[in-house]
């Protein structure tokens, strides 16, 4: 008895990772008896992993995985979003047209992506957050590929895999090189020898490919051409999974290297030129996605560019490196799930339906899915950060982070404005599409029961995080307590 | 003792051709083929510094490294054959459905 209980104490901070790698392990054979039951099975071990994670956070427990894999508050809160987006994920994956064969792996591979996304989020080593980086990565290249008798799926595939593999060689010469500069594989080390290091070159070579191995995850500009491509071509609820899921992942590296790295160095006086480095890359991504998403004539396509252009504004945090900024960035990325992820998931849900991706074929939606046309407007107006929507709450918190009282990002903040106006341009082309815009067609249109369920949870949450962003601020604030105590 | 210079500049020059190989090459197969050279690059690194610096964790990442490119190639030869199934080439250049 003592044994198992000594077994389960010692797994206990990987207990989430633990629940979904043998869900991941059975899916596929109830894959072979039928689709539905292994979404729902999908679904329900991501239920169980947040009942347990929940519960461990409620309870304040905070322990490490042979040092290699940390559970505190900010892992806890990361863990939950990403079962909230494979949650989302599976109940779109099973009803609609694009995924239709082979269930059992496609959630095998989903489940498998997530528990990557989650050793990266506790990561506290950088083997650890490597092999979590690569999970993710490799099974998301075959996800991609499952619209099979579609040439487009095969060529995003292709694409993804390619520009993926080049980011892993890149960011793992960089981890080499660190590792030699530091001689320890431990984050926190690194990251203190970054905030304490002079511009030797070894440590231009390495800062420069781990920036850009790891700026191809985030679709940053300039290394952010492969994303529209394979979002295009990836069937939709592929896509969604990227654009929410996987993005976050890179995000957090990218926090825990070098936020970390800014946050140590401002004791020291700071790095100002990295600071600044990241500010242009911000202002850049930014910009560039905005404008490009205007000319898009595909919906999937430009909500790829907004992505970019959204993975923009929470690279201001790197740029600003405080604590608060951290907090609108880890708010920022929670609203974001349910508005893009919502925007996805009413795409695909008329996908499932027939409508092509022309935002022509948009015309004239509201007289056919009045309520689906609704939460589409009300998920496009929440991007553009439209009060009361939560994404205004959460752009509120992360521009005013950046608003110092040297003034040094004043300018950032007003590159990060103009560009939302922008945004709204092209958002509201869509609405006006829907809305204002006579169709071709009249005849009134259901979307498929999962596709309502989730595209409810998104448009609830959407208006109830912007009308009450309290608990999950606070929550934002805890985690980013636990994250600079690691 | 081999100076450690000489194993960062041979790592380097084995970054470099992979990275020139990615970015001229147009077969998807020699493209995963010089994506292996520049990982191969980086695990020359990690067993240099391991050595230099006394420390067997450098030499464990390279294990993980070889077995995740492993992983990478077999998905990898598996979206090519794939690919080459709907399209009847390898040549990365030929892909040309989606764009802008």
């Amino acid at each position: 008895m003592s044994v198992i209980q000594e077994g389960i104490d010692a797994l206990m901070p990987i207990m989430p990772q633990f629940i979904l790698i043998i869900a991941a392990l059975i899916v596929p054979a109830i894959g072979l008896k039928s689709g539905k039951a292994s979404s729902i099975f999908t679904m329900a071990a991501a239920a169980l992993a947040i009942a347990v994670t929940a519960y461990m956070m409620y309870d304040g427990y905070t322990d490490s995985f042979m040092d290699i894999f940390e559970f505190n508050d900010f892992t806890g809160l990361m863990t939950v979003l990403f079962l909230i987006v494979l949650i989302l994920v599976s109940l779109i994956s099973y009803s609609g047209s694009e995924t239709r064969k082979h269930h059992g792996e496609y959630f095998a591979l989903l489940i498998v992506a997530t528990v990557g996304m989650i050793f990266v989020a506790g990561a506290s080593n950088l083997i650890a957050l490597f092999i979590g980086i690569e999970l993710a990565s490799i099974s998301s290249y075959a996800l991609v590929a499952f619209k099979k008798n579609d040439p487009a799926s095969a060529e995003a595939s292709v694409k993804y895999l390619i520009i993926g593999g080049l980011s892993t060689a890149l960011s793992l010469y960089g981890i080499s090189l660190l590792y030699g500069l530091t001689g320890s594989v431990a984050i926190s080390d690194v990251a203190q020898y970054l905030a304490e290091g002079s511009f030797t070159w070894t440590y231009i070579v390495a800062v420069i490919t781990v920036i850009a191995g790891f700026g191809f995850k985030i679709a940053m500009v300039p290394f952010h051409f492969w994303a529209p491509d394979v979002y295009e071509g990836a069937p939709t609820p592929v896509t969604t999974f990227l654009a929410i899921g996987s993005k976050k992942m890179g995000f957090i590296v990218f926090f825990k290297i070098f936020l970390m790295m800014f946050i140590l160095a401002q004791v020291l006086g700071g790095i100002p030129e990295m600071q600044w480095l990241f500010a242009f890359l911000a202002a850049a991504t930014m910009t560039l996605g905005n404008l490009i998403a205007i000319s898009q004539t595909s919906i999937k396509r430009m909500l790829a560019y907004s992505s970019i252009a959204q993975a923009g504004y929470i690279l201001i945090v790197l740029a600003v490196g405080s604590s608060y900024a951290l907090e609108g960035g880890l708010f920022h990325m929670i609203t974001h799930v349910f508005m893009k992820g919502g925007a996805f998931i009413v795409v695909a849900a008329l996908c499932a339906r027939g409508l092509s991706e022309n935002i022509s074929d948009y015309r004239g939606l509201a007289k056919r899915a009045p309520l689906v046309a609704f939460a589409m407007m009300l998920f496009l107006f929440s991007l553009a950060g439209i009060p009361p929507l939560a994404g205004f709450d959460s752009k509120f918190v992360l521009f005013s982070s950046a608003v110092t009282p040297d003034g040094t990002w004043i300018w950032l903040v007003a590159v990060a404005v103009i560009n939302s106006a922008i945004s709204l341009y092209y958002y509201a082309r869509v609405v006006k599409a829907m809305y204002v815009d006579k169709g071709a067609s009249t005849e009134k249109m259901r979307v498929p029961m999962p596709f309502a369920i989730a595209i409810a949870i998104c448009a609830i949450a959407t208006v109830a995080i912007g009308i009450y962003p309290g608990p999950i601020i606070e929550l934002c604030e805890s985690a980013v307590k636990a994250f600079l105590l690691m | 003792m081999i100076p450690i210079e000489f194993f960062l500049v041979l790592s380097a020059a084995l970054f470099c051709v992979g990275i020139v190989g990615v970015i001229t090459k147009t077969n998807g197969i020699v493209i995963l083929m010089c994506i292996e050279l520049m990982l191969n690059a980086a695990n020359i690194n990690f067993i240099a510094f391991a050595s230099y610096l006394h420390d067997a964790l450098g030499q464990i990442f390279v294990l993980m490294t070889i077995s995740v490119a492993a992983a990478e190639v077999g998905v990898g030869i598996a979206i090519l054959l794939h690919a080459y199934k709907s399209k009847k080439t390898t040549d990365v250049d030929d892909l040309t459905v989606l764009r802008w």
